[in-house]
C-alpha cells in the first residue's frame, strides 16, 4: 500500500514573488516519508530502583515497552490555500498527524518542513492557565503561539469582538463555561492569522450560532491564502470547508483528492464493512 | 529539494533539524537554535515566572513576609544552637550564616522543582509545542528571583547584627549569575533524570539534605583542615565561599575562586544541556 503523493501544481522554488508563506520558496508543509513510532512503555513509573534491580537481575527485556508505528512512510505536501480534511477511523493516525505538523511529538524517520506560524486548536484551551483572567490568558496563549506582547495586545480587541466575552475579560478562566472556553480558544487561534491552522475535532463545542460563526472566520482565513487541517467525524463540516481530502488508515495515507470524492470513498468502505 | 540555504523569513522549521556532517558545527547549528527558540517564546517564560511570584505573594499581603518566616525560624535556631556549640560570636555566626543558607535555598529549590517541571507541565506539552527549556528555565529563575528577594529582606532584618554593605558585594551580582547557571545546569539533568526514572526525586531530595551537611554553610571551612580532600571535591563549596567572602567576610574574593567557580558552572550548564537535548525528544514518549 503505496501512500499517494498528490503534487500540485504549486510552485516548489519557482514563484518567489508571491507574498507570505512563498517566500522562502516551497509549500507551507511538506512531509518527506515521515514516520513515527509509539513507544508504550506499560510503566509509566519505570524507576531507578527497578533498573538497578533489572542490572543486578540481568533480566533481558527490563522495561515492558510496546511499540507501533502511528505513521509510516508518510508523504505529503500541502499548499498554500489548501485546506485538507482529514478522514479516517479511529487510531488510523490523523490525530498523531495533526500533532506531529504541531511539532508536538517529533517524527521517527524522515523530514518534516513547516514554514510558517502554526496555530494548533488539537486541545481547546491548550496552554490555558484557569487562574488566569480571560485577558492574561489571552495574552499568554498569543506568547505560547509565539507572537510578541505588543502583537497580541493589538489582537485584544478583535479576539473580544469575535467573542462577545469583552465583559468576562478580567474574570478567572475557571468560571468561565466550556462553550465560552471554546470560543476563546478558537478566536485566539484564528485571530492570530496563522500560516497553517490545526483543528481537531473542535467544531462541535459551542452552541449553533457560534459553529456558523466559526465556519466563516475559517473561510477568511482561507481567502487570506492560509493552510487549514481539519480532523473531524462530522462529513457535512468537512464536505462544506475542505477543498482536500486525506484518508488515512493504519498511519498511512491511503487516498488523497477532492474532498467529497474522498468522503464518499470512506463512508462507501466504512459501510461495506459495517454490512 | 529544499536546501538550508532557501530558509528565511517566515521561519521555516525543519524537523529534525538539517544535519551538520561535523559534531561542533551541529553542536552550534543546536545552540543557536535554542538561543532563538527562547528568544522566541520569551514572553511565555516571563509570564509563567510573574505568574508564580503572583500567586505565591500577591494573595495575601503578608506573602512575602510568610516565605521569610522559614529562613528566619531555621536561622534563628541554627544561630543559638551552633554559635553555642562552635563558640561563635552569635552575631557573627548569623551573618556567615545568612550569607551560604539563601543561596543553598537557590539550589535545593531548583533541584527539587526541576525534578518534576516535565512531568507538572505535561498538560502543556501534549497540547502545544513549546520549546522544553522553558519548563527548568522557569523553576531556576522563579528561585532565584525568590533568593534574591530573600537576601535583601533578611540583610535588612540583619542590619542591627551588624550586616552592613561592603564594597565586595558590587560582586554579587556576578556571583549569583555563576551560581544561577551552575544550579541550572544540575536541574537540567535532575528534569532529564526525574521524567525517566520517577524515583529520582526521593535520591535529590537525600542527597540534596548530605550536601547541604557537608558544605560548611553551619560552620566554618576551617574545621575542614585536616580532610581537604573534602572540600576540593564538593562543587559547590567554591560558590558558597565566594557568597561568605563578600557578604559575610568582606573580603576580596581570590581570582582562582572565581576561575574555579566558572568553570563549575560552564561544566554543569555544559553537562546539563547536553543531557537535556539528547533526550528532549523522547520526553513526551515518557509523560
Amino acid at each position: 500500500m503505496q501512500p499517494s503523493s498528490r503534487t500540485k501544481p504549486s510552485s516548489s522554488s519557482a514563484s518567489k514573488t508571491q507574498r507570505r508563506v512563498d517566500a522562502s520558496g516551497g509549500n507551507p508543509v511538506e512531509l518527506q516519508d515521515v514516520s513515527l513510532k509509539f513507544v508504550s512503555y506499560h510503566d509509566k513509573q519505570y524507576s531507578l530502583k527497578r533498573a538497578a534491580l533489572d542490572l543486578v537481575l540481568r533480566r533481558v527485556n527490563p522495561m515492558p515497552a510496546s511499540d507501533f508505528w502511528a505513521l509510516s512512510h508518510i508523504n505529503l505536501t500541502i499548499a498554500k490555500g489548501d485546506r485538507v480534511g482529514i478522514v479516517g477511523h479511529n487510531g488510523a493516525g490523523k490525530s498523531t498527524l495533526l500533532r506531529l505538523l504541531a511539532r508536538i511529538y517529533p517524527p521517527t524517520s524522515g523530514l518534516v518542513k513547516i514554514r510558517g506560524n502554526v496555530a494548533p486548536l488539537i486541545e481547546m484551551g491548550a496552554g490555558f492557565n484557569p487562574e488566569l483572567s480571560g485577558l492574561d490568558n489571552i495574552m499568554l496563549n498569543g506568547a505560547m503561539l509565539g507572537l510578541a506582547r505588543k502583537q497580541m495586545a493589538e489582537k485584544v480587541e478583535g479576539i473580544f469582538g469575535f467573542t462577545g466575552l469583552q465583559e468576562f475579560a478580567d474574570l478567572p478562566l475557571k468560571y468561565y463555561s466550556s462553550g465560552m472556553y471554546t470560543r476563546l480558544a478558537f478566536a485566539i487561534a484564528t485571530e492570530i492569522d496563522p500560516d497553517i491552522l490545526l483543528i481537531d475535532e473542535s467544531l462541535g463545542a459551542g452552541d449553533a450560532a457560534f459553529v456558523e460563526k466559526a465556519k466563516a472566520r475559517i473561510r477568511g482565513l482561507l481567502d487570506r491564502s492560509n493552510v487549514v487541517v481539519i480532523v473531524s467525524h462530522d462529513m457535512t463540516s468537512l464536505r462544506e470547508m475542505c477543498t482536500r481530502g486525506l484518508w488515512m488508515n493504519k498511519g498511512q495515507v491511503v487516498a488523497d483528492g477532492p474532498m467529497g470524492e474522498i468522503i464518499d470513498g470512506y463512508l462507501a468502505s466504512s459501510a461495506a464493512q459495517a454490512g | 529539494m529544499n536546501t538550508r540555504t532557501t530558509s528565511s523569513p517566515p521561519h521555516a522549521e525543519f524537523f529534525p533539524a538539517p544535519r551538520s556532517p561535523a559534531a561542533p558545527a551541529r553542536i552550534l547549528a543546536t545552540i543557536v537554535e535554542d538561543a532563538e527558540q527562547l528568544r522566541r517564546f520569551w514572553p511565555v517564560v516571563q509570564n509563567m515566572v510573574a505568574q508564580e511570584l503572583r500567586v505565591r505573594y500577591q494573595r495575601s499581603v503578608l506573602g512575602f513576609f510568610w516565605t521569610l518566616l522559614n529562613p528566619i525560624l531555621m536561622m534563628a535556631t541554627l544561630t543559638v544552637v551552633f554559635s553555642q556549640l562552635l563558640g561563635d560570636d552569635p552575631k557573627k555566626y548569623a551573618i556567615t550564616l545568612f550569607s551560604g543558607i539563601v543561596p543553598w535555598g537557590l539550589l535545593s529549590g531548583c533541584l527539587t522543582e526541576c525534578a518534576f517541571c516535565i512531568i507538572q507541565n505535561e498538560g502543556l506539552i501534549r497540547k502545544i509545542f513549546l520549546p522544553k527549556l522553558i519548563f527548568p528555565l522557569t523553576r531556576v529563575l522563579i528561585n532565584l528571583v525568590t533568593m534574591v528577594l530573600s537576601f535583601a529582606a533578611l540583610f535588612l532584618l540583619l542590619a542591627p547584627l551588624g550586616a552592613s554593605f561592603k564594597a565586595q558585594m558590587l560582586l554579587l551580582p556576578l556571583i549569583i549569575a555563576l551560581f544561577t547557571v551552575f544550579s541550572l545546569g544540575l536541574g537540567l539533568i535532575v528534569a532529564t533524570m526525574n521524567t525517566f526514572y520517577r524515583d529520582c526525586s526521593h535520591l535529590v531530595t537525600v542527597f540534596l539534605q548530605a550536601w547541604y551537611f557537608a558544605t560548611p554553610i553551619l560552620y566554618p571551612a576551617t574545621r575542614f583542615q585536616n580532610v581537604p580532600w573534602m572540600l576540593a571535591l564538593n562543587p559547590a563549596y567554591p560558590f558558597i565561599r565566594l557568597f561568605q567572602n563578600v557578604i559575610s567576610d568582606g573580603v576580596w574574593p581570590s581570582l582562582t575562586l572565581f576561575l574555579a567557580a566558572a568553570g563549575i558552572a560552564t561544566v554543569s550548564l555544559g553537562v546539563g544541556y547536553a543531557a537535556f537535548k539528547s533526550n528532549e525528544a523522547k520526553l513526551i514518549f515518557r509523560l
